[in-house]
């Protein structure tokens, strides 16, 4: 047999091995190849969906936002209470009528708290959340700060006592709009969320002046603390069907005494 | 002119056509269902993006909860890519003349979106709401894989119709409690026995729907 068939067919043969070595390194590595959507059918319809790209209108939005000087529905924003923490003037003391003050309000201003302020508070409030400390270590570099970067100490939200004296009203009302170098919330988290927010700041404060008087007789702490998320959020749906607490949140100092008080 | 004669060594290609014929099947076979699988074209999407924003650094260094940005995924069907506003919330200080946040510095100063770019991307016909799944006890991470490793997020799902239906029809291994969606690194099936992820989904009566409407409305 000529030598050149033998040639040609092993090389034939290896090629064979291609296709298999490009689909297995296709499969392995992400790359930024578009995606290939072999049956179309109606996959990419003419609609625009959320926050997608429209260009129609100028700056590109398919969300529109409202015309200027509407006003939706039941969004007029006249409730002072609710909506800036003031009653006639004054810093409102108690939550707006349109939320309760029990424990599962807390339980969600203690996760939304996780979610949103503890970045910079930290999780017990003391100012020292991870976002601050890497503030700090950005600001104390050898060469001067990185980047430019400027950062005041987050705020001690439980000792401090420009912010320990300041009623339910104005933490909300600081949550909402920020202050100084703090911005404002009001637009990430709704207007519920942030007064339950409000509520457990005032707890954790609460909780750092805790007496064991505050304790309901025969409770002990370790009532509360349970051995894994896993089992506690089992029990917890079980036992009241409602909002489930953070991981973290059963050795926070707020929680035994919100278990007792409130 | 003499008739053409196959050399005798053609002999020889006899059986080997008659084994390539046996394999050829069995080779195009396997090619289309991996060449041609969603988990070949479509999974491993990693687009760059405008702003070479990090997960790894935000979502796994410092720990930021997913839902600090995308806020709206516990009560929207989708999850909100964050306004310029939330990147500022920090980066007015931290970083704040960092060429890498030009765009964002921009954007905040015209208003002017940041056009990320989509990396999952659904088929038009298939209505998917985050908080449906997100509530019930789905983890980000059954989806999106390990977001909090990742320098640059790409897609880790195929996002294919029998994907979808491989969780639906077995939801039991892949719903957590309702507090640990957002916790990356937390599995259940290493932290709960196969009693408790049981008892779970009883408790949140979880019996997800496979009919064809449920998605295709």
């Amino acid at each position: 047999m000529p030598r050149i068939f033998i040639f040609v067919g092993l090389i034939l043969l290896l090629c064979l091995l291609l296709p298999p070595a490009i689909i297995a390194r296709v499969r392995s590595t992400p790359n930024s190849n578009l995606p290939i959507h072999i049956i179309q059918d109606m996959a990419f319809q003419s609609k625009y969906k959320t926050q997608a790209v429209n260009p129609m209108f100028a700056d590109g939005n398919t969300m529109r936002p409202p015309v200027t000087n509407a006003v939706a529905r039941g969004e007029t924003y006249l409730d002072a209470h609710l909506y800036d923490g003031v009653i006639d003037g004054q810093w409102a003391n108690v939550l707006p009528s349109q939320i309760k003050m029990d424990f599962a309000t807390l339980r969600r201003g203690q996760e939304r708290f996780n979610i949103y302020c503890s970045v910079c508070h930290g999780i017990s409030g003391g100012g020292n959340g991870i976002v601050n400390q890497r503030a700090m270590e950005l600001v104390a570099n050898t060469n001067g700060p990185v980047n430019g970067t400027v950062w005041v100490q987050a705020k001690n939200l439980v000792h401090d006592e420009l912010v320990t004296v300041q009623p339910m009203g104005q933490v909300f009302n600081t949550i909402t709009y920020g202050i100084r170098n703090m911005a404002g919330y009001g637009s990430q988290v709704p207007t519920e969320d942030r007064w339950a927010i409000a509520a457990y700041v005032k707890a954790l404060q609460r909780s750092q002046i805790a007496q064991p008087s505050d304790v309901p007789a025969g409770t002990k702490v370790a009532d509360h603390i349970s051995p894994s998320p896993a089992t506690t959020a089992v029990h917890n749906v079980a036992s009241k069907g409602a909002t489930i607490p953070a991981s973290n949140s059963l050795t926070n100092p707020a929680t035994s005494m919100l278990e007792g008080k409130l | 002119m003499s008739r053409f004669l196959f050399p005798r060594w053609s002999n020889a290609f006899l059986p080997l056509v008659i084994l390539l014929g046996a394999i050829a099947p069995l080779y195009v076979g396997l090619f289309v269902a991996y060449g041609f699988s969603p988990k070949t074209l479509e999974a491993g999407y990693m687009p760059t993006q405008p702003v070479p924003y990090s997960h790894a650094v935000h979502a796994g260094k410092l720990g930021m909860d997913c839902r600090y940005c995308h806020t709206s995924v516990e009560k929207a069907s989708f999850a909100a890519v964050p306004a310029t506003q939330t990147c500022m919330n920090c980066h007015t200080q931290i970083h704040r003349e960092s060429p890498k946040l030009e765009k964002v510095r921009s954007s905040y100063e015209t208003g002017m979106p940041i056009e990320w770019v989509k990396v999952h991307k659904l088929a038009d016909y298939a209505y998917f709401n985050h908080s449906a799944h997100v509530v019930r006890g789905v983890g980000c991470v059954e989806c999106h894989g390990r977001i909090d490793q990742m320098t640059v997020v790409y897609r880790v799902a195929p996002l294919s119709m029998g994907w979808c239906l491989e969780c639906h029809r077995n939801p039991t291994d892949r719903i957590r409690p309702p507090s640990m969606v957002t916790q990356m690194a937390w599995d259940q099936n290493k932290e709960m026995t196969q009693a408790q992820r049981v008892e779970l989904q009883n408790l949140n009566n979880i019996h997800p729907n496979d009919n064809c409407s449920t998605c295709h409305r």
